[in-house]
Order: C-alpha cells, then structure tokens, then sequence
C-alpha cells in the first residue's frame, strides 16, 4: 500500500492555502458590528423607550444550563408576548458551555444573539470584539426603560463585567460588557447539628478551622470528613474560597512591571497562604479531594459526609430547598475564616451574566431581552419563585417577601450583608486567566500528592508557568 | 469414567463462574443506573438499596422537560445516518470487493482512517462550513457528519462478506438475462444481510451515542439524546436520577434493536474474514 | 473453498475507460460524502501553521513556530507517554478479556445464550454517561464500591483521585465500556471457524490448550486483529472517559494528547498551539493503523489457507 499521493495532497493543499496568507476573520463577516448598532439605534427613534419597538423580529439567545436559565425559560413566553419578539433558545450543559459559546462566536455569523457569560470569559472574548459594549444601550433614554434602574445593581457586582480591555487593570472601569443575572461570592456553611453535638461553635480564624477540622474527623464514622472544598484541574479550585484566602493574606496573583504582567505567586504571603491549605486539606478534606468539583462539594455537605463547606453561599444554598438533601435543615452559614489578625473580608465574586454578541444582526431586539432579564420585576420573581440566588438587585434583597425566603437558613442573609461590600474579582484580568488558573489548580493538587520538596519550590515553578503563560501581554 | 465426569464438571462451573464474574462486572453498573432512576436527590447520596423508591425522576424527564423531542430528533438523525450509509456505503464495498482497481487499498484505508480522526481536529473548520453551507443545527448536517462515524465500519464489514460470496453465483444469474439490480436485489443482498444488520446495529450504536459533533453542531432545533442526558447536571446539584432516567430510556431502542437481530448480530460480524 | 481473490475478482485493467472508471464511480457517493469532511483535515495544518486564536481577530501565518515550541514542551512527551499507557491498558486488557469471555461464551448453553445479548448492554450507554455513573459508584463517601471494599478490609481506595490510580480508574471504565465490542468481534470468528479441523483434532487426541494454539488461534487472526485494529485506534485518542473523570488530573497524571490538544484549544483558546497536539496524534494513529490493516491482510490471506 503506498501512501505518498494522500500524504502529498494533504501537502499541496495546505501550501495552497498558505498563500493565502495571514487572515481576518472578520473579512467572513456577514454584518453585525457597529452598522447594526446604528440600526437599532433608527429602529428604536426617538419617540421615546416602547416594549414592541423590535416587534416581528427574531433572536437566538445560548444559554447554560442553570437554575437561572431555568428562570429564563419560563418568563421567555411573557417576554415574547410583551415585546413581539420570536425566541428561540439552546441550553448546553455547563461541562461544554463555553467551547460552544467560543465556536459560536468566532464563526461572527452573528448566531446566537444573546449568550451567558461570566466575568473571565470577557477578559477574552471582549479583547476577540466577540461582545457587544452596552454603554450605547444603557446612555440613551429611547432605548432603555425608565423603570430599570441601574442603580439598583449592586456596584460590585455591575462592576465586575466593566472592563478597559487593558491587561492588569482591574474591572470597575471602561466599558460595559454584560448584565448580571446573578452572583455568588464566599463564606463558610457549616452543619450546626455537628457543631452542636460537638460543642463547637463556628471558627472565625485559618487556624481555628483547621483545629475544629481535628475535631471532626470522621464525626460521623467512615466515609464523613470535617470540610468540603472544591480541587479538581480546573480554574474551578482556585476562584472560590482559594482566592478569596489568598487575598486575605495579602497576596496577590499578578504585578504589573514595566508594561508586562509578573506572576506573584512564589511571594512570601502566597507560600504561607497555600501552606495552610495544604494543610486544611490534608486535615480535614475529602480523601477524594483532586476530584471535587462545584457538585461534589455541595453534594457531601447536603449529604452529611462532611461538616463543613468553604465555597460559594449558593452552593450551600441549593442543598437546602425542600426535600434538596438529606441535611436540609441543619445548613447554617457564616463569615469566612480569616488569617490571624487581619478584620476585614475579601471575597472573590462569580456572576452569570448576559451579554450581546457583537456580530449580532437583531441588537434592538437583542437588547430588549438584557433589559428584561435583568430588570427589577423579573429579577424578584426569579429570586421569590424561582432558584435565582443570588441577585444583584439591592431592591430584592430588601423585599420583606425575600427576606422572609432568606430567613429559614440561618445566618445566610446576615453572611451575605457582611461580605458584600469586600466583595469584587481579586483576580487581575488578563486574556489567559483560564490557562494560568488551570495550571495553578495542577500544582496545588501535586503538593497535595507530595510530588515537591516543598509549597516553595512548587510556586516557584508555578511562577514561571504563569510568567509564560502571558508573556505575549503587554501593557500599553 | 467417574473422575472424568467429574473434572468435567468442576471445569464447567469453573468457567460459568468466571463468566458470572464477568457478567457482575458487566451488568452491576447498569443494574445500579436503573436502580437510581427510582431514586430521590435527596436519598442519592444517603442511601444505596434501601430507599423509598419513587417515580419522580420519570416524570420530569419524560413529562417536564423536552426529552422526548430530542429522543424523536436521535432516531432521526442516527437512523438517517445509518441509511445513507447504507445506500451509498454497500456500493462502494461490492466496488473494494470485486473490483481491482487502481489504488484500492488506498482508498478502502483512507475511508477507514474517517473513523480514527480525532473529533477535535475536524470540529472547528467543520462548524465553519456549516455556518457558510447553512447546515448547521439541521438534519442534513448531523446525518452528514455522523457518516464519519457510521460509513467506516459499515464497509469494512461488508466488504468482507461481498469477497466471500463467490463471483460464479453472480455471473451465472446474469448469464441468466437477470439486470444487474435484480442480481443485486435478490442474489446478493440476501446473502449479505446478517453482516448488514450487525454492522448497521454497530454503526447505529456509535451514532446514537455520539456527543461532540451533536454538541457543537446544532442545539436550537435539534438535539441529541447524549447531549440532553448531559443537561441533568444543573449547576445547582447532579440530578443524578434523570440523568439516569435519561441515559436508561435512551438505551431502549438499542437494547430493543439488538434483540431484534440477536440472530445475526453475533454471526454477522464475522467479516468474512475465515471463509471454509 | 476459497478462490484466489486476484483471480475471482474481475480485472478491468485493459478495457476501455468507462469500464476501468466503474469501480470509481460506484464507489463516487462514498468517496464525495467523506471528502466533504477531508476538507477540514487540510485546513487544520494550515492552521497549525499559523496563531489562530479566539482570542484575537486576526492571526497570521507563523511557520513552524507551534510545532517547534510544542516539541520543546516537556508536556508534550509526557502526553505521548500517557497516551501510550493508556492505548496499551485499556486496549492489553480488553483483548485479553475479551478473548476470555469470548471463549467461554462460545460454547452453547442456555446461560451462554442469555450472556451473549445481555453482556453487549454496557456498548449502549454513551462513555460520557458511563463515566458519571462509575463516578458515583466509585465516589468514596457515598459510592457502592467503596462498600464493597470495606467488606475486604480496604478503605479510602483513592480510585481516580491519585495519581498511583487514577490510569487504574480510567482503564476500568474503558473497559466496562468497550470489551463487549472485542467479545463480539471475536465471537463472531469463532462461529465461523470451521468444523472439521477440530473434529480432526479431537479424534488424535490433542490437548485443549494444544488445539487452541495451533488451531484456534491462527484462525482467530483477522478478528483479532480487526478488534484491534478498531480498539486500539479509539483509545489512543480516548478524550469522553478521561475528561469526564478528571479532566487530565490529578496533577498532570492523565493528560493525553487529546486531553492537551482540547484544553490549549478550548480552554485556553489557543487553536494553532493545539493542532499540532492532535496532528502528531493523527499521524501516530494513521501509521499504526496502516501497519496493522496491511498485517491483517495477510493474517486474513493465511487464515484462509491461500
């Protein structure tokens, strides 16, 4: 069997192609960009902000699948019947969400209209030009309702999808790129039955953790262990509690020096930081910890495997909705252990926004969906009948009909009111934040494995894997 | 005589034993799947074989979610798939079996290496051709690219058996005056079939479990029973009883299929390869 | 009973063109419908060559650059190295397993009646589902097989969660998953093996273990070679069961080329980095392929006596 003809075509062609040169993608564009924007911007006139103003046309809104998007679905038929809007929706599951939303939006065929995001995801995409920026939308009073109310946002959470495109700068500031459906930021839940039977109380210190996690080993026989915490290979390990520790002690992931970004993760503060979770997880975490993820972590706290669960409130919160698990009712939470001395609380913040794609074709309509979705009259009804937890809306908090949700799981509310005003993206943003937390995760799971001489030597490798990693990002 | 029996014996429950070894392996994870499709979130994580089985996880699947349109949008797409190939595919292996032809292996190879392409290699340029060709998220589209995955085997089984029938059979029936279809049709076909309807069952198999190309291939108007399987892990717990509903009531018209053709399915995959 | 292909097959060598172009074009649909899907293979080296990434709007051609910087990635080898392992766990132990099961399912038997339709279950749930349920049955604090362990005094088996078994975990799964495939395809070869030449052997007296190698076994060539032809091939480029239990991890332990390729390319967005990865793997699996199907030609060519 000779194989040089199929081997010299695949050859040929590929030089063939190469004289085309280098490419831009954009040049496929069918529309979509700044044109369309203008569009909606005649569609809509003058006359003032209408629901119908798109009426007749039609959008494809990529959503994950989520308790919030659940929410979504039951409202799009209201949604369709106030605005005259066609949707038609795909949910992904979250595994292989945003491989299909990067796809998608790289064809810049303008399909779908409408995608959820969160906040690293704009680091890259905004930088593609896949997103469309919202400020035009949000400036002009023919194209945004009276009753919306921007303000009501809470600062942190609307803050962290701004962003200047600039590398190192941190968000807060520039344009903005999507709406929050909803947010989730850190604390300590913890099952008050254990702690009861055991005479504990909540541990406000690292150090007090790690002794009530001596304590309560296997409390309740094989098979249960003092905490849950998230440590698969994934940016998953290090966004929730990790991060927000790291932070509390002083660390930071990245400096910017002269126009590039340097990792810090071999500092001083971040070597005593991962040393002590080491530690916490070698005392009191799963035996199965590399394998932990968001659903396994919730899950043990729910089932009683484990006593304790350092991640998002939300977490927490999905195991305690009625007949939701096994432990429902004994889910109490609290403010995150901190380092010895330090008072005040950094919390790291996740939120599943919704954002336009730039190449979309149906912006007005497209639009109007953000708007309602994101807007106070929905955002209740999502918080009170539906899962959407938590929202960003200070108005639903602040409803006695929420509050009164709230109050059956113990200290959740006042957790919330105490960490939100510490609570933003401590990570510094940059468009490879999902290589540099993957290998982040790798290395914490091979000090827990023992493979280096010491937490040191592993940053410091870390360190240069990260240093690698955005090496092509410079600072203008 | 006596001993003899007895070693005889001894050997049979031996090897019945290791075949129960195997079957427990085999058929524990599927037994467990089914025994969680009656099981409550709540219990899954408490409990292992004592719990309070309920039907729940049943109706929202089937009843609450669009499960059913998706399972309705797989035996479309997996069976299309299967009958392109087949209609396209039995040709071009009477072609590789009773042609020589120039460059034969080659060819007959290179439809094989189809099926040993990495799905991540192909994925990116092929979902932009679809945006181009407008076959995205259609039935066209999916049964196009599942013939990766279904043509490959399809041929190469058949293939064997179209060698194994002898050449005398068919010359003779079109020294008979017979057209070539009706040689086709009535002489040939039969004598393929058992290895047709295993491979089919096979290349049936792959296709409706198949994830990636329906993943990121379509998603609004179409969806695959794997990919909407997938979906029960919401992101505020694994509802591990409808993915097991799902991934259960998926496998039925396989399981059903093989039944079917319990016949052939073990004969037929002989490939033609000891002919005697 | 066998003819001599060459001499059975009709030889249109020197007749006129339409006559030599009907193979290729009774073959034409097939051939049209894949070239469709050629079309992306050429289309992935060159952009192998360039910095195709979702991150930028433009990219440019870059030479050699990907494949050199991959060459130098101590990643790189250590994916081949896992790639390898994982190919000759999986597939050693299915072979071997499944030529077992094969031959004990071959004899007739009610028992082994009902085993040979219900034992080819595990082929109909798709890997990635397969994989969540081993993962729950495998979970240590709630999982049934941690149970059953502790009934053998074993507890806290790490499963996938170390680095010493998560290969272990992985080649189980595949296992469960894809044996039947092999038990199928060699118990299709020894239903068609003939008769007589086992009769013959019994009468001489020949020991089973005798017959089965000088006999069984030669003439089980071409299945065996096709199961692994088809196994192999699959679990080279393995991605659904691994991503689905770990991901790669722990560490780096089951980062395979695949799993390297999709995570440069998708997670990180890096799609010219990530080509490469899988075209190494491409090239890898074709040139094995191709060895093996032309050994099976002539395994087949043997087996038949000719």
């Amino acid at each position: 069997m000779s194989h040089k003809f199929g081997m010299l075509f695949f050859i040929g062609a590929a030089l063939l192609l190469y004289s085309c040169g280098s490419g831009n993608k954009q040049s496929h564009n069918r529309s979509g960009g700044d044109k369309s924007l203008r569009q909606a911007q005649e569609v809509a006139g003058t006359g003032g902000f209408r629901w119908d103003m798109a009426s007749g046309s039609a959008i494809k809104v990529l959503l994950n699948q989520h308790p919030y998007s659940e929410a979504i679905i039951k409202k799009i038929p209201d949604f369709e019947k106030v605005t005259g809007i066609r949707v038609e929706y795909a949910i992904t599951p979250e595994e292989n969400y945003f491989d299909k939303v990067t796809t998608s939006l790289n064809s810049r065929t303008g399909d779908p209209d409408i995608f959820m995001t969160g906040a690293y995801q704009i680091w890259e995409y905004a930088g593609a030009d896949f997103i469309q920026n919202l400020d035009p939308f949000i400036q002009d009073s023919n194209l945004l309702s009276p009753d919306y109310d921007i303000e009501d946002i809470y600062p942190g959470v609307l803050g962290t999808l701004r962003w200047d495109l600039v590398p190192g700068h941190m968000t807060g500031r520039g344009p903005l790129w999507a709406l929050p459906l909803g947010f989730e930021l850190y604390s300590l839940a913890y099952n008050k039955k254990v702690f009861e039977k055991f005479g504990l109380t909540p541990p406000k210190t690292m150090e007090e953790l790690i002794r009530v996690c001596e304590k309560l080993r296997e409390f309740d026989g094989k098979g249960t262990y003092p905490i849950a915490l998230r440590g698969s290979r994934n940016w998953g390990t290090i966004h929730p509690g990790f991060m927000s520790t790291f932070a509390n002690y002083g660390a930071r992931d990245f400096a910017v020096e002269d126009n590039r970004l340097v990792s810090k993760v071999n500092s001083p503060e971040s070597v005593k930081m991962t040393e002590d979770w080491v530690r916490l997880i070698k005392t009191g975490g799963a035996p199965a910890w590399s394998g932990y993820t968001w659903y396994q972590a919730g899950a043990d706290l729910g089932a009683g495997k484990a006593a304790m669960l350092f991640d998002a409130d939300i977490n927490g919160y999905f195991q305690t909705g009625k007949g939701a698990s096994k432990e429902a009712e004994n889910i109490a939470w609290t403010v995150m252990p901190l380092p010895e001395g330090q008072d005040e609380i950094n919390s790291n913040l996740w939120t599943w926004a919704i954002a336009m794609n730039k190449a979309s074709r149906n912006k007005l309509a497209a639009w109007l969906f953000l708007q309602y979705f994101t807007g106070a009259e929905y955002s209740l009804w999502s918080a009170l009948e539906m899962n959407a937890v938590d929202p960003a809306r200070k108005s639903v908090w602040n409803n006695p009909e929420f509050q009164a949700k709230m109050a059956d799981r113990e200290g959740y509310y006042e957790t919330f009111q105490a960490t939100i005003d510490g609570t933003r993206i401590l990570f510094t943003p940059q468009p490879h934040f999902f290589e540099t937390t993957t290998e982040w995760a790798a290395t914490l799971q091979s000090i827990v494995a023992g493979k280096y001489t010491s937490v040191q030597e592993a940053l410091d490798i870390l360190k240069r894997k990260m240093d690698e990693a955005v090496e092509d990002v410079v600072i203008e | 005589m006596m001993n003899m029996k007895i070693r005889q014996l001894s050997l049979s429950a031996l090897r019945n034993a290791l075949l129960s070894l195997y079957a427990l392996f085999a058929l524990f994870p599927i037994f467990w799947m089914i025994l969680i499709t009656f099981k409550s979130d709540a219990e899954m994580y408490t409990t292992t074989f004592q719990f309070h089985p309920t039907l729940y996880n049943y109706k929202e699947v089937l009843l609450r979610t669009d499960y059913f349109k998706a399972f309705l949008d797989n035996i479309i797409v997996s069976s299309g798939a299967v009958l392109v190939s087949i209609l396209v595919g039995v040709p071009a292996a009477y072609a590789l079996a009773r042609y020589k032809f120039k460059g034969k292996e080659d060819l007959a190879f290179t439809i094989l290496s189809f099926r040993f392409a990495p799905e991540i290699l192909v994925i990116l340029p092929l979902f932009m051709i679809y945006q181009a060709l407008g076959i995205y998220d259609t039935y066209f589209g999916l049964i196009w690219v599942y013939q990766l995955i279904t043509m490959p085997l399809l041929i190469w089984v058949v293939r064997g058996y179209f060698e194994d029938i002898n050449v005398e059979i068919e010359q003779a029936a079109q020294l008979d005056g017979y057209p070539w279809y009706t040689v086709f049709l009535k002489i040939l076909l039969p004598l393929i079939k058992p290895g047709l309807v295993a491979a089919g069952l096979l290349a049936f198999i792959f296709a409706w479990n198949s994830f990636t190309f329906p993943l990121l291939l379509s998603g609004f108007r179409i969806e695959t029973v794997t990919v909407a399987s997938l979906k029960y892990i919401a992101s505020d717990t694994v509802h591990y009883g409808q993915m097991a509903v799902a991934a259960t009531v998926a496998a039925l018209p396989e399981v059903i299929l093989a039944l079917l053709i319990q016949r052939h399915l073990v004969r037929g995959l002989s490939f033609g390869a000891v002919k005697g | 009973m066998q003819n001599d292909l060459a001499s059975s097959a009709i030889d249109y060598g020197k007749k006129p063109f339409w006559v030599q172009a009907r193979p290729y074009l009774i073959m034409a649909p097939a051939l049209l419908i894949t070239v469709g899907i050629l079309y992306p293979f050429v289309t992935a080296i060159y952009y192998s060559l360039t910095n195709y990434s979702f991150r930028t709007t433009t990219f440019r051609f870059v030479g050699l650059k990907n494949w050199i910087q991959m060459f130098s990635e101590p990643e790189f080898w250590h994916a081949i190295l896992v790639t390898g392992k994982y190919a000759v766990a999986s597939t050693g132990t299915e072979m071997l397993l499944g030529l077992g099961i094969a031959l004990l399912l071959s004899r007739e038997s009610k028992f082994t009646r009902i085993l040979r339709v219900l034992l080819i279950f595990p082929l109909m749930i798709a890997p990635v589902i397969a994989t969540i349920i081993w993962q729950l049955m495998i979970n240590n604090s709630v999982g049934i097989l941690e149970k059953f362990l502790n009934l053998f005094g074993v507890y806290d088996f790490p499963w996938a969660s170390s680095a010493k078994t998560a290969l272990l975990t992985a080649t189980m799964i595949d296992v469960w998953v894809y044996a039947p495939f092999v038990v199928l395809l060699i118990l299709a070869g020894l239903q068609s093996l003939p008769k007589s030449p086992f009769d013959a052997a019994r009468i001489d007296g020949g020991s089973a273990w005798f017959t089965f190698r000088t006999l069984t076994l030669p003439m089980l060539k071409p299945f065996i070679y096709i199961a692994l032809i088809f196994r192999l091939m699959a679990s080279l480029q393995e991605f659904a069961i691994i991503f689905a239990l770990t991901k790669g991890g722990p560490g780096n332990t089951l980062m395979n080329l695949s799993i390297t390729g999709y995570t440069t390319g998708f997670a990180y967005l890096k799609f010219g980095e990530s080509l490469p990865y899988v075209l190494v793997l491409w090239l890898i699996i074709f040139l094995i392929s191709r060895k093996l199907v032309s050994r099976w030609l002539l395994v087949q060519q043997t087996a038949t006596g000719n």
